[in-house]
């Protein structure tokens, strides 16, 4: 601290900086707050030849495609220390604007779904439709500001391989699958996504059932019996719960599929950085959807599901009737952060699928066509063998009871067919469902 | 580096007139206490010990005239019932210990505390607290069904404040006493807030206690209340709610001292050895401490009362069953010459034992807050 001659206090403080003050004879310093977004609104220009730069997820920094410059992007990787943002009701009611550098809104006229794409783009392949007929929109929601993200760790060459041996898996699918064209069109994207952390204390109360043998003497058969018998009894307790990062999609379902979505989860939050504009350079970014309420509606209804299930799996028998709990939730908290994905949709047989790779991990889910006359074939092969036990077994049973055990058995491997058919009819229904 | 500028120490010679009244320092010939008194309080008793009297003597403190107090609310007429509630509580009690004795005692006093003023200029830091809320929530189970319920909690959020400040701290109290912290103790506590200017007239049939210590020593109790008042306007200058860890270099010059009158009224009554025991009631909120005390000797005198009723009924009894041979109903006088001659001789236990126990349990002083 310095005094400045005119006996005005005049404090120097590294990381401080003058606010308002109430009262005229005491000054104030504060930490210094960040830079406002404006501040940090960039053009991605390569400083040695001009040309637009990018990030680079091979490099791990903005790089030039012309002339090789990279710049590492001077980003910390937080993990789990990441900050984590309460549930204040001044939170709730507002949202921050900005996403750190001029990016725009763009509208698909196909799906519907809302863009924010790099400065200069006027048009692109919608990730989520394929549809080309994309239009530039005025502006943008508010947003609350994304403070972390995971960078792309898998690069778009691995994602073709990836995809390559995922499309090739399965006997079911068509033949020529693996060689279409899906490998062409993937497109990365910062997904929006909420986290939310919770002390959740769950009391339970309920009539527990203990099974007990009992004896009893039976008159009619003049002897002594056992038979089993459920005693119940009121119980209570208590299962403390801890949620951590537990992820929601900001994303509409309108515009993504939270099924294959949540098929290439885990992402591992150890990874997870500051958000830094760079990362988004020439990369897609999509603001969130869902809002942070909603999305803790709907994270707390999985949280107390959860925590019902826990419940559950204290009481110590599985007989449980009149069952009742609370869940307290306490200390709860929440992040916004954008985690990579790599999109794709493709045609086939004029019908749209949907791809994703988890750009951290390379985990691949999506929606693969399937070869219907293949699932037929099998279907009919499950149930074949319990049709032709029947017809041999039908003429044996009128020449003689010979026939019954074939019958039998047929009955048996026609049931078995029935069972495995309906399996296999829902994953191939699954594998083509969004 | 700290400046402190303390009004010089002044010797109030005996006898002499102080703030343009008849007012002059007198002093306990027992208890060394201080007092500005009338002329009509001198070679009165010491209304704290009720064992000296007051004489004039000189003062080695000035006690500058009094810039604010604190007004009786409790009138001499609200007296007599607080005593009634105060003694009605002891079964055998001295007997003096009577609710006349300890009106007629009374005595006003208003007793001193500094009030400090000072410039303070300097640097100060702090966690600034700021209050807001968060929205927790409650979830229920019961029949297949889920119910939610908004919680709404209030916390405070810590951030680092600093700054400079240059600002004049205006009337902040500190002790003037030697004995305040005991003398705070017997009287409760005071709303400050209720003080008023003071006005000479206002005190005239109150003794006022002196200050017994000097500003010199009053400071280091003095700064950190100074400090306080700072962090409380370095806190409102942040905007915060609440402040902690507050700590500040600063130069504390133009300090001004003045006194600031608290009332109450004392009384006392005498024991059984004859020592009085003093009564201190609080004069704004009518608080009353004192001992409690009940009276052996009267206990043993009961007892003896009884005691001997009970001799006399065992005699009779006696009596009664040498005589009954030769006249039969005498043994019924007996029987119940007996019982009640055991009974009491039983009960004057009671009075003999009861006062020591009392006054074991009621060791310290009692104190009963008015409503």
């Amino acid at each position: 601290m310095t005094e400045h001659p005119n006996h005005e206090t005049q404090i120097t403080i590294e990381g401080f900086e003058q606010v308002d003050s109430l009262v005229s004879s005491v000054t104030v310093y504060a930490p210094k707050s960040k830079p406002s977004e404006e501040e940090q609104s960039r053009v991605y220009d390569c400083p040695n030849c001009g040309a637009t730069t990018a990030y680079d997820v091979a490099g791990g920094g903005v790089a030039c495609e012309h002339c090789g410059y990279i710049s590492p992007v001077k980003s910390k990787t937080l993990g789990k220390i990441a900050d984590e943002f309460e549930f204040t009701l001044e939170t709730i009611s507002q949202a921050e604007r900005g996403w750190g550098i001029k990016r725009q809104g763009l509208h698909c006229n196909a799906c519907g779904a809302e863009l924010s794409l790099p400065q200069g783009v006027i048009s692109t392949s919608c990730p989520y439709c394929a549809s080309n007929q994309v239009n530039l929109t005025t502006s943008l929601e508010v947003f609350i500001q994304p403070r972390f993200l995971i960078p792309f760790k898998i690069t778009i060459e691995q994602t073709h391989q990836l995809s390559k041996t995922w499309l090739g898996k399965g006997w079911f699918h068509p033949d020529e699958l693996s060689a279409s064209s899906v490998i062409r069109r993937f497109s990365g994207i910062y997904l929006p996504f909420w986290t939310f952390d919770a002390n959740v204390t769950a009391h339970w109360k309920a009539q527990v059932g203990y099974q007990k043998t009992v004896r009893h003497y039976n008159a009619s058969q003049k002897r002594w019996e056992t038979r089993t018998k459920i005693e119940w009894r009121w119980e209570n307790g208590t299962v403390p719960i801890n949620i951590d990062d537990h992820l929601v999609t900001g994303s509409s379902s309108q515009h993504i599929s939270h099924k294959i979505l949540e098929q290439i989860y885990p992402y591992q939050m150890k990874d997870l950085t500051a958000y830094h504009p760079d990362y988004l350079a020439g990369w897609q970014a999509q603001a969130y959807e869902t809002t942070l309420t909603d999305a803790w509606e709907t994270g707390k209804q999985a949280i107390r599901e959860a925590a019902k299930e826990a419940c559950y799996q204290d009481i110590p028998t599985s007989h449980v009737r009149n069952f009742s709990m609370t869940a307290d939730f306490a200390d709860e908290s929440w992040r916004y952060i954008l985690l990579p994905v790599y999109l794709a949709a493709y045609k086939f047989e004029d019908k749209t699928y949907q791809i994703m790779v988890n750009g951290q991990t390379g985990l691949v889910a999506g929606q693969k066509p399937v070869a219907w006359w293949k699932i037929w074939l099998a279907i009919g092969a499950f149930l074949l063998p319990g049709l032709i036990l029947g017809l041999i077994g039908l003429p044996l049973l009128l020449v003689g009871g010979a026939g019954i055990l074939p019958i039998g058995a047929g009955i048996i491997l026609f049931g078995i067919g029935i069972v495995l058919s309906i399996m296999l009819y829902n994953k191939a229904r699954q594998s083509e469902a969004k | 580096m700290m400046v402190q500028q303390v009004t010089p120490l002044k010797i109030i010679e005996e006898g002499q007139r102080l703030w343009d009244s008849d007012r002059q320092p007198a002093g306990c010939t027992h208890c060394h206490r201080t007092f500005l008194a009338h002329d009509s309080h001198i070679d009165s008793s010491c209304p704290l010990c009720r064992i000296g009297h007051l004489e004039p003597q000189a003062l080695q403190i000035n006690p500058a005239e009094p810039e604010r107090m604190l007004p009786f609310r409790i009138k001499t007429e609200h007296l007599r019932s607080i005593f009634t509630q105060f003694s009605s509580g002891v079964w055998i009690k001295p007997e003096d210990f009577t609710t006349e004795n300890l009106f007629q005692r009374t005595q006003k006093i208003y007793w001193p505390l500094w009030l400090v003023d000072s410039d303070v200029k300097g640097q100060w830091q702090m966690e600034a607290g700021f209050d807001y809320q968060v929205e927790s929530s409650k979830e229920y189970f019961q029949d297949s069904q889920w119910r939610s319920r908004k919680i709404v909690e209030d916390r405070i959020r810590w951030e680092p404040r600093l700054g400079g400040i240059k600002y004049h701290v205006d009337n902040v109290p500190v002790p003037a006493l030697e004995e305040h912290q005991n003398r705070q103790q017997m009287t409760g506590a005071y709303r400050l807030e209720n003080a008023g200017p003071f006005h000479l007239d206002q005190s005239n049939d109150a003794l006022i206690e002196a200050p017994d210590l000097p500003p010199t020593d009053a400071w280091p109790l003095a700064k950190p209340q100074v400090n306080k008042k700072l962090s409380q306007v370095c806190a409102e200058a942040s905007g915060a709610q609440h402040s902690r860890n507050f700590s500040i270099t600063a130069k504390y010059q133009n300090l001004n001292w003045t006194q600031f009158l608290l009332p109450m009224y004392t009384s006392y009554y005498q024991d059984d050895e004859g020592t009085p025991q003093i009564l201190v009631i609080n004069g704004e909120t009518g608080e009353i401490q004192g001992p409690r005390l009940a009276s052996q000797k009267r206990g043993w005198r009961i007892a003896a009362i009884i005691g001997g009723i009970a001799a006399v009924l065992l005699l009779l009894a006696l009596l009664g069953f040498l005589i009954s041979p030769i006249f039969p109903p005498a043994s019924i006088l007996a029987v119940f010459s007996g019982i009640f001659g055991f009974t009491a001789g039983i009960g004057a236990l009671i009075p003999a034992i009861w006062p020591s126990q009392w006054n074991r349990k009621n060791q310290s002083p009692v104190i009963i807050k008015r409503d």
